[in-house]
């Protein structure tokens, strides 16, 4: 009888505190747990009694990777709820803003977090010294999606500029032909991520994912669509709570999310992809068809040529923005007066995935309740798959290359744990 | 986003780095605003809230470079720490498990192994206390403001007098 214990602190390389237990017992892998145990930050309880106007800038600051995805569903739900419709130039505004959020966070994850994994690295420091210009390359990608986020939101963390109807100022159309040049350099700089990523060596792995993403009726989706899924799911975003459902587990302070059948799904880059392949723009379709892709990538490790591919639809879908924009006569819709209680729930497409908000508020538009389902709650419990299946395959493996196995294993889904409680440590225990 | 004209590479940089929303965290941004009005055209002031990578770009190549900011030690609060570029080479890594935010000593680790520091380097410290949601700085921290102040606009007036600053920052 074989009984081993592995632990390890805490994970590096992605955002928050958390950590892994996984039991082995004769060869056996017996239990899974990844453990979020970052405090709780009780940010739906404190939204309670707060103006509905206020919701934007209080849930961008869950996250500094991605507060505009928080400001962008906190306000589509409050448009929503108030029967506003938000279009025209203001809506792409709004969509460029979030492509700078993309191009930021997935140049960030490929070249500091993920790609150390591929070169040997147990850092991006030490891999720049052997690496300088693909990390020089990396850092200019992301300075460019952090201008983006500053010309539309006035700073690259906590954007300023977004309100409930649109912004506070929009910008004129000489500031955005400005930036076309950063923008068509960025989509050159995105076209060489992903091929340094295709370039590199995987894993021969594939998984067997439920891909949950939104999809548009036309556009590669961020800002609004049905959920649809690979096992044939789809729904209108009013119907989310109706179909996945949040669970408490007693090794995690984040909320786990599950399918109704209590399965695990996955959202993120690589649903996104498999969902929307017949979304993306022509130059990111024909760069996807380059590098090998298929039209669904199962393979988790290959998540870093997924993103480098969003990272280039950012990229056009801006240039695109940019080249139609008129600036609109007013920076924002006028919103009527919450005479009686109303609600309304909204999913758009953060980096790491779909991040549902639903607000309920009370005449004279105090919210009376907020719910905020992000991403990694979403993934926390398909990464647990995926670590048992990594274990099963790995098992003979000693504990510290098993150990930096799993650690891997994680990082290919970009968890955000601080966004998770609103999560990770590694434990790896044989008995 | 049109480039910004490259700095002159004499003219020395001061970033104040923070948060002033995280109270202590503020210090940072404080002493570079003092600064800011002290030195006029002397030297570029910066105030850096958002993404520490920023730092990079904005140092690299300089003759001199002094960062400021909020730290958390064994000191009493309102301690101020100066490194020069030894000392910095010699600090331990940042515990920290963010990705989000990547401590000053680790941007001068990627800075060196880009090649992108300024040739000298210069790091002060003020001890902070209170670190919670809100604006105003604890009495000890604010009493380090004005101090920092008069010790980086001393530093600078050295560095001026050694022969347009070919001395040496780190005296």
């Amino acid at each position: 009888m074989t009984d081993r214990t592995i632990a390890v602190d805490y994970l590096a390389r992605v955002e928050g505190e958390g950590a892994l237990i996984v039991r082995i017992h004769n060869a056996t892998v017996e239990h899974v747990e990844l453990r979020i145990f970052e405090p709780p930050r009780f940010f739906e309880a404190f939204l309670r009694g707060r103006s509905y106007r206020e919701a934007p800038d209080i849930t961008a600051r869950i996250c500094g990777i991605c507060p505009v995805a928080y400001q962008m569903s906190a306000c589509h739900a409050m448009e929503r709820a108030l029967g506003v419709s938000v279009g025209g130039p203001l809506r792409d505004l709004r969509r460029l803003l979030y492509c700078g959020e993309w191009i930021e966070s997935h140049a960030l994850h490929i070249y500091l977090l993920h790609a150390p994994d591929f070169l040997g690295y147990p850092d991006a420091i030490r891999m720049a010294k052997d690496h300088r210009e693909l990390v020089q390359q990396g850092l200019r990608l992301k300075k460019i999606g952090n201008a983006l986020m500053q010309l539309l939101g006035g700073r690259e963390i906590h954007p300023i500029n977004v309100r409930v109807g649109g912004f506070y100022r929009c910008p004129t159309r000489a500031e955005l032909d400005g930036f076309r040049p950063e923008l068509e350099s960025a989509f050159t700089l995105a076209e060489a991520t992903a091929r340094f990523a295709a370039g590199l060596d995987f894993p021969d792995v594939e998984e067997d994912y439920d891909f949950v993403a939104l999809r548009h009726a036309s556009e590669y989706p961020m800002n609004e669509g049905d959920v649809v899924s690979s096992r044939g799911l789809q729904i209108a975003v009013d119907d989310f709570e109706e179909e996945f459902r949040e669970i408490q587990v007693p090794h995690s302070n984040a909320l786990q999310s599950v399918r109704k059948d209590g399965n695990p799904y996955l959202v993120g880059p690589l649903a996104r992809y498999a969902l929307n392949y017949d979304r993306l723009r022509p130059r990111a379709a024909s760069l996807a068809r380059e590098t090998g892709l298929g039209h669904v990538v199962r393979n988790p490790y290959q998540s870093i040529i997924v993103r480098a591919i969003e990272t280039a639809q950012a990229c056009e879908e801006g240039l695109a923005i940019i080249d139609r924009y008129v600036l609109p006569d007013s920076p924002s819709v006028p919103l009527p007066s919450v005479a009686s209680p109303v609600s309304g729930a909204a999913i758009t497409e953060a980096p790491r995935g779909m991040l549902y908000h639903r607000y309920r508020l009370a005449s004279g538009g105090t919210i009376e309740d907020a719910r905020i389902v992000a991403p990694t709650s979403q993934n926390q419990k398909r990464i647990e798959e995926d670590l048992r299946h990594l274990v099963e395959r790995s098992i003979d493996l000693a504990d510290a290359p098993l150990t930096d196995a799993c650690e891997r294993a994680i990082r290919n889904h970009d968890p955000c744990i601080s966004c998770a409680t609103h999560f990770l440590r590694l434990e790896l225990a044989r008995d | 986003m049109p480039e910004p004209a490259a700095p002159d590479a004499a003219v020395p940089l001061v970033v104040g780095i923070g948060n002033e929303h995280r109270r202590d965290d503020g210090c940072g941004l404080a002493v570079a605003r003092a600064l800011r009005s002290r030195l006029g055209s002397r030297a570029e002031v910066v105030e850096l809230s958002g993404d520490p990578t920023a730092l990079l770009d904005l140092w690299a190549d300089r003759d001199l470079a002094v960062a400021v900011d909020a730290t958390r030690s064994t000191g009493p609060p309102g301690g101020i720490v100066r490194a020069g570029p030894s000392e910095i080479a010699a600090l331990p890594p940042a515990t920290t498990d963010s990705t989000h935010g990547i401590s000053l000593v680790e941007i001068a680790r990627l800075g060196e192994s880009l090649g992108r520091m300024p040739r000298h380097l210069v790091v002060y410290g003020i001890e902070a206390d209170d670190l919670s949601r809100g604006i105003g700085f604890t009495a000890a921290v604010a009493a380090a403001v004005p101090v920092v102040v008069q010790r980086i606009e001393r530093e600078i007036a050295e560095w001026e007098r050694t022969a347009g600053g070919r001395g040496n920052a780190d005296a």
